[in-house]
């Protein structure tokens, strides 16, 4: 163990700490590691960070009434006042009669490929600046560009240990970051960013993180208002993952479906969009951002298949959530910190490919809109989407005309997977997240104008 | 700890042209929700670390850590200034602090009744009776849930050029969450109260009655008109307001995205950026808001500031480096969500001024349009001056009177075209839009508002 604190011992701390105070379960969630972070302003170093990155977060279980608590501090008297935290909540809450137990799996932890990297650990300082100058001169399109960004790089070791016998080791490495470009022409400004991330450092391409911010702000320039109409819409293949992804994590997440807020309730079997879209989840994707040997209970997950030809086939559940749906668990459980309670959600999708050459799809667009990096989402998660035009493009007779400024798209989740009505066969893999282009038949877009 | 961190500061041997603070900051926090009948979440968290800043020629270094040993902050010190010193070496812009602002003092939140005296199960009672309210109203609500918070942190900041600051805040907040179903649609209603203080913020809350309140108007959004598209004159209501002065226009004010040429207000101090009926403040010193703080991350003392006078830009939001680098002066607004994180330029209560007509007066000059109320919040491209906002509800307004009730919808414009465009601003401001701003993975909580504010050629995003 490489860190200075073995946080397995401290982990079973937590768990022996818990039961002697009487606790019928508990679970101990623990990370530590660090983060090295340089942010640039107007193209030049403005300050490097190295940060601590590191927190317990403790589940015990009393008469099926939850408590939870967390803590930065890894003192001893800090981790005891956390599990008595923890343990004082749970006997003052009421009992939640849904819970069952903290999830138990015995199968060993599968290895994942490419998921840590000693060369992101090794990385100085010096080469890190380097290469991070490197991609702003790529950005540099234009004498006058103003460029900003960010880089991270990343490491860390997960502990999960619960009182059933879920005893889970993972470590990780990660690199990412951003570039801005602006470009002003009096009132007129191009205005854009790229961003990439990987779990190794060879696979992060940080001159096309400038080459891509450059060219995508000089091709806003000249944006231009548009008039009301309804209209067919190209995405690419980001703007595909930023519109489906998000309509189907929450669409069947088993917590939502249970509480009925999930857009796709009872529809399991039923078709729920356009019979050109399959979707995989895939877990165990080599050198994936987003891949995980086991979910943040510790169970191991599956590859499932949730859509296939348009037929939703599974919701994806953890072990609070598969009893309630009546599903096996499929080892989706996500926290958004170490703080925070478990829910389902996915890890890498993948968009099947169609069989249309993607400048097939644009040359047949008589009239419409393209959208680069600009999803179709709402912020209010109801299945009504009203989403602003971020980088779009009007389109007439196959060719780009202009950027467009200050417009909006009105539809909703049921209607955008409807009128699929295409995708390209060339497919995009962001680290295992996999999309294609995807034409949407028309939908009402707002105007400036 | 004030003692130990001012022993750190005095063994660090720097230039005097040169800046170093050292921050150590804690907080504790409880979180209960209850969903559908059950309790989701029961939660305690604790975070708490020190946090170094170093600016040595030109180029910061920032580093954490949490042991809050003597030994153990000098080195992380040491650490700032070393990675400082690689910074520099590739930094072209100059930087530097003034020696001019130095603070000292000690401030806090005003606590009537400490929420930690108040026993969980008064509080779980007050989440359960909202929840259990709205749940019983119709087997057309699908899902309510209702959530309490309150946090405690203490900040304690020393600096190479003689700062010396504790500061104490103390914020408690009440949630109710209501989605009403029919098939496949979907109306979401959310509302909250609470501030900077204690339990007598939380007091006034009537679980039963905003149970309710809520479920009631979840159904009647169940059979609402769909909202219109297009472009049109829109009454914005305080809670709207106040997200776009606070996500579009007061982002736009922070020093640092105007240093980073990042601002379509760079520059524009002393210009006119709106009508004549236009006043625009940001005052963490009011009392009981999310956004009151006595003193920032920084140790500068907080102030009120005028953002906007009669339609003319007056004033940034400005840390301590920002105030430097434009020769302005410092007001208080660098602050930092925890330890681990740097003070950026943020904001604390934003509000746009009462004005002097009514609602009735706005809808008869606005003619044909809609009227957009509640808040879910919304986003900003702070370069380009682009704006989105999604709100719960709306109104049609036809022939100058308030209609029918509209489902929720985005709406999107120009930053700088919306105070150009008022036509009209409403009697009373209030602090409507309560939030957590993000900016860098950061978020702070604060509270914005203004008075129904009647602005032309907003874009709407209906589907129809």
């Amino acid at each position: 163990m490489s860190t200075e604190i073995n946080l397995h011992e401290l982990a079973e701390k937590v768990i022996k700490l818990g039961l002697s105070l009487g606790a019928d379960q508990v679970e101990a969630y623990t990370i530590y590691g660090a983060a090295r972070n340089v942010q640039l302003e107007r193209g030049s170093i403005r300050r490097f960070t190295d940060i601590a990155n590191s927190g317990l977060g403790v589940r015990i279980i009393k008469d099926r009434a939850i408590g939870m608590a967390s803590t930065t501090i890894f003192s001893l008297e800090s981790i005891e006042n956390t599990v008595k935290n923890a343990y004082s909540l749970a006997k003052v809450s009421p009992p939640d009669e849904n819970f069952n137990s903290l999830p138990e799996d015995k199968r060993s932890t599968p290895d994942i490929d490419g998921c840590f990297d000693q060369n992101i650990i090794d990385l100085s300082v010096e080469d890190f600046t380097e290469m991070i100058l490197e991609g702003v001169q790529e950005a540099q399109v234009r004498d006058d560009s103003i460029i900003g960004g960010s880089f991270t790089t990343g490491n860390g070791e997960r502990f999960i240990i619960n009182s059933q016998g879920i005893d889970r080791f993972s470590k990780q490495t990660s690199i990412s970051g951003y570039l801005s470009v602006k470009l002003q022409d009096g009132d007129d400004i191009g205005n854009a960013y790229y961003f990439d991330s990987s779990e190794v450092l060879g696979n992060f391409d940080h001159l096309k993180v400038g080459k891509e911010a450059g060219k995508r702000a000089l091709n806003m320039l000249g944006s231009q208002k548009i008039e009301s109409a309804t209209l067919p819409i190209l995405l690419d293949p980001d703007s595909c993952m930023g519109t489906i992804s998000p309509i189907i994590s929450s669409g069947i997440n088993a917590f939502n479906v249970f509480n009925r807020t999930a857009y796709f309730v009872d529809k399991i079997g039923d078709a729920i969009a356009s019979e050109k879209l399959t979707i995989t989840d895939d877990p165990f994707y080599p050198g994936g951002v987003d891949s995980s040997a086991f979910d943040d209970e510790g169970v191991i997950p599956q590859k499932l298949n949730l859509v296939k030809d348009g037929i939703l086939t599974t919701y994806i559940t953890d072990s609070y959530t598969a009893p309630l749906v009546g599903l096996e668990n499929t080892g989706h459980a996500s926290r958004g910190s170490f703080a925070a309670r478990p829910k389902p959600s996915t890890y890498s999708l993948d968009i099947n490919a169609g069989e249309t050459a993607k400048d097939t799809l644009l040359e047949d667009l008589k009239e419409g809109i393209l959208l680069i990096g600009s999803s179709i989402t709402d912020m209010s998660g109801n299945p009504q989407i009203s989403a602003q035009i971020n980088q779009g493009f009007y389109v007439k007779d196959g060719e780009v005309q202009y950027p467009v400024k200050n417009a909006m798209i009105g539809t909703t989740v049921f209607e955008v997977l409807e009128r699929i009505e295409d995708f390209s066969k060339e497919q995009q893999n962001r680290h295992g997240h996999k999309s294609p282009w995807m034409l949407l038949s028309p939908l009402q877009v707002s105007g400036g104008k | 700890m004030l003692d130990t961190l001012e022993k750190v500061i005095n063994k660090i041997s720097i230039s005097s042209k040169d800046f170093v603070d050292i921050r150590y900051a804690y907080a504790m926090g409880e979180s209960f929700t209850v969903r559908n009948g059950r309790f989701d979440s029961v939660s305690n968290q604790t975070t708490g670390g020190v946090a170094i800043r170093a600016l040595i020629d030109n180029a910061w270094g920032f580093t954490t850590i949490v042991n809050i040993d003597e030994e153990s902050i000098l080195k992380s010190a040491e650490k700032a200034i070393r990675i400082a010193k690689i910074g520099s070496k590739f930094a072209k812009q100059d930087r530097m602090i003034k020696d001019d602002w130095v603070f000292e003092g000690k401030g806090g939140t005003k606590l009537e009744i400490d929420p930690r005296e108040i026993d969980k199960e008064t509080k779980f009672e007050k989440i359960a009776q909202t929840e259990k309210a709205a749940r019983e109203f119709s087997d057309r609500i699908a899902e309510t849930s209702s959530t309490y918070r309150e946090s405690h942190s203490k900040e304690f900041i020393v600096n190479n050029k003689g700062t010396t600051v504790e500061n104490e805040n103390h914020v408690v907040r009440i949630m109710k969450n209501v989605v009403a179903r029919e098939g496949t649609e979907m109306q979401s209603v959310f509302d909250s109260i609470g501030g900077a203080g204690g339990w007598e913020l939380i007091q006034k809350w009537e679980p039963e009655k905003e149970g309710l309140k809520a479920a009631e108007l979840g159904l009647k959004l169940l059979s609402a008109r769909k909202p219109p598209s297009g472009l049109m004159n829109v009454i914005m209501d305080p809670s709207l307001t106040g997200v776009f002065v606070h996500e579009a226009f007061g982002h736009a004010c922070e020093a640092d995205a105007v240093i980073a040429k990042q601002s379509v207000l760079e520059g524009k101090i002393d210009n006119r950026v709106g009508v004549e009926e236009i006043n625009v403040y940001d005052d963490p010193t009011l009392p009981s808001l999310r956004g009151s703080f006595d003193y920032d991350s920084e140790g500068t003392k907080a102030r009120k500031r005028t953002l906007v006078e009669k339609g003319i830009l007056k004033e940034y939001f400005h840390t301590l480096e920002t105030a430097s680098a434009l020769n302005m002066e410092p007001n208080g607004s660098g602050r930092a969500m925890n330890f681990n994180f740097t003070p950026l330029a943020r904001m604390g209560n934003t509000y746009v001024d009462s004005g002097d007509k009514s609602l009735e007066e706005i809808a008869e000059l606005t003619k044909e349009g809609v009227y957009l109320k509640n808040s879910y919040g919304g986003y900003v491209m702070p370069a380009k001056g682009q704006f989105y906002f999604s709100c719960q509800l709306g109104y049609i307004i036809e022939n100058g009177e308030i209609t029918d009730m509209i489902g929720n919808v985005g709406m999107s414009g120009m930053t700088l075209e919306v105070f150009e465009n008022t036509y009209a601003v409403g009697k009373k401001w209030e602090p409507e839009f309560l939030g957590t701003c993000g900016k860098q993975g950061q978020g702070i909580p604060v509270t914005a508002g203004g008075p129904d504010l009647g602005v032309s050629n907003i874009v709407i995003g209906g589907s129809q």
